[in-house]
């Protein structure tokens, strides 16, 4: 066997070609949904997809966590999940079961933004299930012994989250990050002490302040020739009836992002999880496009800079990331976005490993990132929108993610123009001012009585350890 | 037949088949609605081919084939891939080991170079360094995965009962620890060797492509490959459809609710029967109008959750997965009656109409799914090529599932899903970890 680079040291050769060149692209763009407004208020967008036989329906609801009353962090979640358990129509189990006739999945979540409701169908089905949908907006039962049973759901679900590293890492470092009177300190679907105190009727009356057509957006798209959108849509969500409300002011972000650690003790885990970050610029901001250019390429693969050192190097990790999340964005700049890094690394090498990603990050501010790096990471981030695309339900989650970020709709078709653009000491400008060694919170969860002491060695900031969870 | 949901979309979707001298099969499906094309090769090679003592070494295999070949430097399979605007992966299971990419359509002929390049030259490039480096990954990978979680080795736990000792599915693809470790770099070689050859694998590229074109592609690159017939058959995976005692394990850790899981043995894949239990696992644990989620979770709340899942495995029998997470204080014992209960009256009736109707429409609905994208199309094609030997089958397989009776669903219940084919596993947590801080 040959070590020598040349193909002909390969036994019972096959014949090697040169690697082949690109052929001609063909065009493609982001689709441009059409935009208007039923009579109830309800705004809807609507993008045809040829061939993509399941329908997704995504809709916005102005309803956000940070409008949940006092004390009752969790209520915006319990209220999503109560959207499907019974109607005016149907009670919560005929309600399951005529959407899994339908061959449909009704999916509801609450994040910062608002709360999220999502319908996948096949195109068939399509009127029915919107027709179910409708019910679950428009008119929703909350009974109080549903209620009751997701309350006892969710706090049963509650340990099994603290359980799980990458989740238990995520709630500390928002509890680190944000001040302890803003909303995103606290845990999303709520904390155990607030979850118990959640009712019918703080479900029903959470409802009846937030939910309404005149504030919603709904987001359809498949393949939707043949289908009497307008038609299926008056029956539907545009009976859906409520009075106009005010917009709501969003607070503004604040967050402490001095350098510091603290290590979650998990006596006996084999792995350190490793979440790094603070925040920064949101889509609203015009460094957007350099931001996610430049983070891509510190951590965006395993080709990025981080894993080439501590995975494909040193094999510390199956693999780094780092990452942008919007947590919330406006036009009038009061949003932020997460920035962070996160992956596990052995216990025994989280020092070193440690260390190596912050000499990473240091590299990275001192010489910045190459025009090769960047060239490959525009190819990349540009190229795959097609893929990326194929589905539905991939365009309807891109195009409500940019209804709840009061983006313009043809946001994610300028974005790819401005991401060509973009050069790389912008790039490395933004990716060094999003994730700065020296203003980092490192939560890490493992077994302090191993990690507590190397990392400490580190300089990455004062060490803290917390128990239990 | 209750059966109203949508016709199967697969109608308008086509194959061709192919077989290149040196015994590579190619299946081609052309789909011109987006400018994008798949790519996925399938070895007929998967833990099941492993030997004693070296459990692992396909998964760690599958690692080493992104490291370089003769014409591609270190990491270069990726950043190619990556750099022509596509995505990649390669996975190992118990039956075989795929490896895909999907490219803008432009780039095809990039990813087909690719995957010539490291099937027929990968020995060139293989070394220690790598081979030690990527052994470092897969342990990580086994601590991210499995050991580090909670529940993380239920799995490979139920398995191992379910399959004897000395079965080729009784140890998981992620393999131990000490067997990565024993793992030397003769031993990925005498696999490749082994396993890695034309006339054992099978090409699918999916999407918006030029049939002819992407054949004399694929014959210009793989074609001069050679073959060979030194592959050593799997061991017999054939067991007695029926176990014939339950087997069960409690095991007591630091997880955060006690568990119930039970793992059942059910018909081979590609059998009428194996559709007949999906259906029966569907309406039974499959959803939130399931039958066993109607009990555990809403009727009973001794359940936080409650599913069953299907592994189609073709050369063993398969596995159905219950899974119950315990509510608050509730006692596995109860759980358990509780699930013997519906299990019996679900054995004895069948589903109702209504039932299989909503079986039918999720499954459907699954399949939709799975063939929406190019790439999901490209491994199913390869799927039905490499376990059934024909392709076709991808595109009928909606079909088959619909064409089950009520009966044939309550007869496979019957069968199969009782205390004598299954085991068990009770998750009992530690009592001494129940502090919280910092909220």
């Amino acid at each position: 066997m040959s070590e020598t680079e040349a193909p002909a040291g390969v036994q019972s050769s096959m014949d090697f070609h040169p690697q082949p060149r690109s052929g001609t692209p063909k065009p493609w763009a982001f689709p441009t949904p059409e935009r208007g407004t039923l009579p109830n208020g309800l705004t809807v967008l609507r993008c045809h997809r040829p061939g993509q036989e399941v329908v997704a329906v995504e809709v916005n609801l102005l309803a956000p966590l940070d409008a949940e009353p006092e004390g009752l962090d969790g209520v915006a979640t319990i209220m999503a999940r109560a959207l499907n358990e019974g109607t005016d129509k149907h009670d919560a189990e005929e309600f399951a079961a005529e959407l899994e006739r339908c061959g449909a999945t009704l999916d509801s979540h609450a994040d910062h933004p608002g709360v999220r409701v999502s319908l996948e169908v096949p195109v068939s089905r399509l009127p029915k299930a919107l027709g179910l949908m409708a019910d679950a907006l428009r008119a929703p039962a909350f009974p109080d012994s549903e209620i009751e049973r997701l309350v006892a759901n969710r706090l049963d679900e509650i340990p099994h989250e603290l359980a799980n590293p990458a989740r238990r890492a995520a709630k500390e470092l928002s509890h680190e990050l944000f001040p302890a009177e803003s909303r995103m300190s606290r845990p999303r679907q709520g904390t155990e002490e607030t979850v118990r105190g959640i009712d019918a009727a703080a479900v029903r009356a959470f409802y009846e302040a937030h939910v309404r057509p005149a504030t919603a957006t709904a987001v359809v798209v498949g393949d939707l020739e043949g289908v009497d959108l307008d038609a299926a849509l008056t029956d539907t969500l545009g009976a859906w009836k409520g009075s106009t409300a005010e917009p709501r002011p969003m607070p503004p972000i604040s967050a402490d992002d001095s350098g510091r650690v603290v290590i979650v003790d998990r006596p006996g885990a084999v792995q350190t999880q490793l979440l790094i970050g603070r925040i920064g610029a949101d889509r609203h901001d015009r460094v957007w496009p350099a931001q996610l250019l430049g983070v891509y390429c510190l951590g965006g693969t395993l080709t990025s800079r981080l894993d080439r050192v501590l995975r494909e190097e040193k094999g510390y990790t199956y693999g780094v990331r780092s990452f942008g999340q919007v947590l919330r964005s406006t036009p009038e700049g009061t949003g932020a976005a997460m920035l962070a890094i996160s992956g596990s690394v052995a216990t025994d090498v989280t020092g070193p490993a440690l260390a190596d990603l912050w000499q990473v990050l240091r590299t990275l501010a001192a010489e910045g990132l190459t025009d090769e790096e960047r060239d490959v990471a525009v190819r990349n981030l540009v190229g795959v929108a097609p893929l990326r695309y194929e589905t539905a339900a991939a365009v309807a989650g891109t195009l409500a993610d940019q209804v709840e970020q009061f983006l313009p709709d043809d946001f994610q078709g300028q974005l790819y123009a401005r991401l060509a653009e973009t050069g790389t000491v912008e790039a490395t400008a933004a990716a060094v001012n999003a994730l700065p060694a020296d203003r980092l919170v490192t939560i890490l969860v493992g077994d302090a009585s191993q990690i507590a002491d190397p990392v400490r060695e580190l300089g990455i900031g004062e060490v803290k350890v917390v128990t239990g969870g | 037949m209750g059966h109203t949901a949508t016709p199967p979309a697969t109608g308008g979707l086509t194959a061709t088949e192919h077989r290149l001298a040196n015994g590579l099969r190619v299946v081609l499906s052309e789909d011109h609605l987006t400018p994008v094309a798949a790519v996925c090769l399938w070895y007929d090679v998967g833990s099941r081919h492993e030997v004693e003592g070296r459990t692992g070494l396909a998964h760690l295999f599958e690692h080493l084939m992104f490291q370089g070949s003769a014409q591609v430097k270190g990491n270069g399979h990726f950043e190619l891939v990556q750099g022509a605007g596509g995505s990649l992966n390669g996975t190992t299971s118990f039956e075989r080991t795929n490896y895909f990419e999907t490219m803008p359509a432009h780039e095809l002929e990039l990813a087909l170079w690719l995957e010539a390049d490291r099937m027929g030259s990968l020995l060139s490039a293989l070394d220690e360094e790598s081979m030690d480096n990527q052994r470092d990954v897969v342990k990580n990978e086994r601590r991210q995965r499995y050991d580090n979680v909670p529940y993380g080795t239920a799995f490979e736990r139920m398995t191992a009962m379910v399959f004897p000792e000395g079965h080729p599915y009784h140890h998981t693809p992620i393999g131990s620890m000490a067997d990565l470790d024993a793992a030397s770099l003769e031993d990925a070689r005498a696999f490749f060797r082994t396993y890695y050859a034309p006339n054992n694998a099978v090409l699918a590229i999916v999407g918006d492509i030029d049939p002819e074109q992407a054949l004399a592609w694929a014959d210009k690159y793989f074609g001069s490959i050679p073959g060979h017939e030194g592959k050593q058959a799997p061991r017999d995976g054939d067991l007695p459809g029926i176990m014939g005692e339950e087997k069960r394990e409690v095991v007591e850790e630091d997880v955060p609710s006690r568990a119930m899981m039970a793992a059942y043995r059910l018909p081979q894949d590609g059998t009428r029967e194996a559709d007949a239990a999906d259906l029966a696992l569907t309406a039974l644990g499959g959803g939130e109008s399931s039958r066993l989620y109607a009990r555990l979770v809403r009727h009973d709340r001794t359940a936080v959750a409650a599913g069953f899942g299907l592994l189609r495995l073709a050369g063993a029998p398969s596995l159905g997965w219950l899974d119950v997470k315990a509510s608050g204080g509730a006692e596995v014992a109860d759980i358990q009656a509780a699930v013997d209960e519906e299990l019996r009256r679900f054995a004895e009736e069948g589903p109702t109409e209504e039932e299989m109707e909503r079986a039918q429409a999720q499954l459907e609905r699954e399949w939709l799914d799975r063939l929406a994208t190019v790439g999901g199309r490209a491994d199913e094609l390869c799927r039905y090529a490499v376990l059934f030997g024909d392709p076709q089958l991808a595109l009928t397989a909606v079909g088959r599932v619909l064409d089950v009776t009520r009966e044939e669903v309550r007869a496979a219940a019957a069968e199969r899903l009782r205390p004598d084919n299954r085991a068990v596993l009770v998750y009992e947590p530690l009592d001494n970890n129940d502090e919280e801080t910092g909220q």
